[in-house]
């Protein structure tokens, strides 16, 4: 029974390292490359260490600034998202009305579709509104990406506080205000942060969208990236890989608990 | 919320009255630029268009690789998600943390920059390659064939669905698993007839959410795969670019949507018995 157990544990620990390496392989491998001069076939590590290519992006004025017009629209994007999208989703949420499942059946209906295929009527639109390459045609491109995140998870917090809470409060003569903000918001805030920064990653990694309506006039840094793995040494689009992944890595690490706790999974189901 | 509805459903609306031939409205200047269209003849509009994409056999090759690659990468995405969510549920040592908190990483990791570095591990002179090489083997080059797409797909697809599956398994009571115990049964029979069914919410959501994902995908593909056949993500974009033949770009863009459809209701019918369960409960 013990030489059984332990070879159960033995089992489980070699599964659990094979897909850690299959998870983390790949990232080091590139991450690796970023500080690489270069690197022969089939050495397993670089022929030398420079920080060479990190100066070179930084003074690259099209990779600066697909920098700059990336850190400057997603928050235009998540905002505007956060404006529309929270109070349809309170709305969802608190009352039912006719459609309403409709309404959610209907986004999920539109989530399923191809975003490709959406995009290529929506710039038969854009043509048609002179938005292609505008930055008001990426920020609305990078917005259909964000809706689903900002609408669902904040509707299932918003039905998931207790009407007795707020009821109690009102009571206690609390202003109708006074009880949204310190009570309904409050509870639903983890709800809302995880929303916010599913919808930001997805803003902010929108390739196909953003290259369709802001090529050639305005890049992003994931639509940038397209050029460069054609273009630049390996080396550079390492560089920029890291820098691409900062945001995201310090975003989730903030809010790592709520979405590991489950909030994201709660958020994706219809009630 | 009216303009949610406008910005998705009026561009779905109009494209698919494109690839029925109608040519008019704001569809007028794609038709215009657009070659191979083919126009309404009848009061709905016409058929040729995807009669036309149906005896291509780029495209039925496409279709036929885009299913594989999507099944396939769901079944081993599911299978690892649950070995994940059993392993962080069961077996709470170290390594199980550690499982839980790496597994997640592909979520911090934008599409692109997975892609590319996915491509640089599997490719030609990749770490792969190089490690086979080094012990005086000859490892085949995975990039540009299908197994490289289903690799990416898996790869980025993991975390989201083994984070559903085991916050499903989380909310298992111990009493529960400990009192099977207590009678006796084996682990393999409690995780097959307590485990799977209470996760079973979870596990289906994790279904969906991969499947439609995968099939839609774009940048997987684009980087990983071979040119021919591709998947329809890539298709579409190169027919909408490359060949400017927008209307049969967006009949495939319909037809993925069929497909991911038939699985979003399943999904839908799935949540709908479960909240009933719990309304009568």
């Amino acid at each position: 029974m013990n030489a059984r157990r332990a070879l159960r544990e033995i089992g489980i620990g070699a599964l659990a390292i094979a897909l850690m390496a299959f998870i983390l392989g790949p990232i080091l491998w590139l991450g690796a490359h970023a500080f690489a001069t270069s690197w022969t076939f089939p050495r397993l590590s670089a022929d030398g260490w420079t920080t060479h290519w990190w100066h070179e992006v930084f003074a690259d004025s099209a990779l600066a600034g697909a920098i700059r017009t990336s850190l400057l629209i997603t928050p235009v994007v998540v905002l505007i998202s956060a404006v529309i999208c929270l109070p349809a989703a309170y709305a969802i949420g608190r009352h039912s009305f006719p459609g309403r499942r409709l309404f959610l059946i209907g986004m999920f209906a539109a989530n399923a579709f191809p975003k490709i295929g959406l995009f290529a009527s929506l710039a038969a639109l854009f043509y048609a509104m002179n938005l292609m390459g505008t930055v008001i045609g990426i920020v609305i491109v990078q917005l259909l990406g964000t809706i689903v995140f900002m609408t669902w998870i904040p509707a299932s917090a918003f039905a998931a506080v207790p009407r007795s809470l707020e009821e109690a409060a009102r009571d206690a003569g609390a202003s109708r205000l006074t009880v949204f903000r310190t009570i309904t918001l409050r509870l639903a805030m983890p709800s809302i942060l995880v929303a916010v920064i599913m919808s930001f990653l997805a803003s902010f990694d929108e390739a196909q969208g953003s290259y369709l309506v802001g090529a050639p006039n305005i890049y992003t840094m994931p639509t940038e990236m397209y050029a460069l793995v054609e273009n630049y040494p390996i080396q550079v689009a390492a560089v920029f890989s890291i820098l691409l992944s900062v945001p995201s890595v310090i975003l989730i690490g903030l809010a790592r608990q709520h979405i590991i706790g489950g909030r994201l999974a709660e958020g994706f189901q219809i009630r | 919320m009216l303009l949610i509805i406008g910005f998705i459903g009026f561009p779905i609306a109009l494209s698919l009255a494109l690839t029925l031939g109608f040519t008019g409205g704001l569809n007028q200047i794609i038709a215009l630029i657009g070659q191979g269209i083919r126009p309404a003849d009848h009061w709905w509009g016409t058929m040729a268009g995807y009669q036309a994409l149906f005896s291509d056999p780029r495209f039925n090759g496409d279709l036929q690789q885009t299913i594989i690659v999507t099944v396939v990468s769901t079944i081993v995405v599911l299978v690892l998600s649950l070995a994940i969510a059993l392993i962080v549920r069961l077996h709470r040592g170290r390594i199980a943390q550690l499982l839980g908190a790496i597994i997640v990483v592909p979520m911090f990791v934008p599409v692109v920059i997975s892609a590319w570095a996915i491509h640089t591990f599997y490719g030609g002179d990749g770490f792969v390659r190089s490690v086979a090489a080094l012990l005086g083997l000859q490892a085949p080059t995975l990039t540009s064939t299908m197994w490289a797409v289903i690799i990416g797909s898996v790869w980025t697809s993991l975390p989201f669905a083994s984070l559903l599956v085991t916050s499903g398994m989380q909310s298992i009571p111990d009493a529960l698993i400990d009192a099977a115990r207590d009678a006796g049964a084996p682990m393999s029979r409690i995780v097959r007839t307590i485990m799977l069914p209470l996760a079973s919410t979870q596990l289906i959501i994790a279904t969906t959410f991969t499947s439609i994902g995968i099939l839609g995908s774009f940048t997987i593909p684009y980087f990983l795969g071979s040119n021919q056949p591709t998947m329809l993500g890539v298709e579409i974009s190169n027919f909408l670019n490359a060949y400017n033949r927008p209307q049969q770009a967006v009949a495939m863009a319909f037809v993925i949507f069929v497909f991911a459809a038939g699985i979003a209701i399943a999904y839908v019918r799935a949540n709908l018995r479960g909240s009933a369960t719990e309304a009568r409960a």
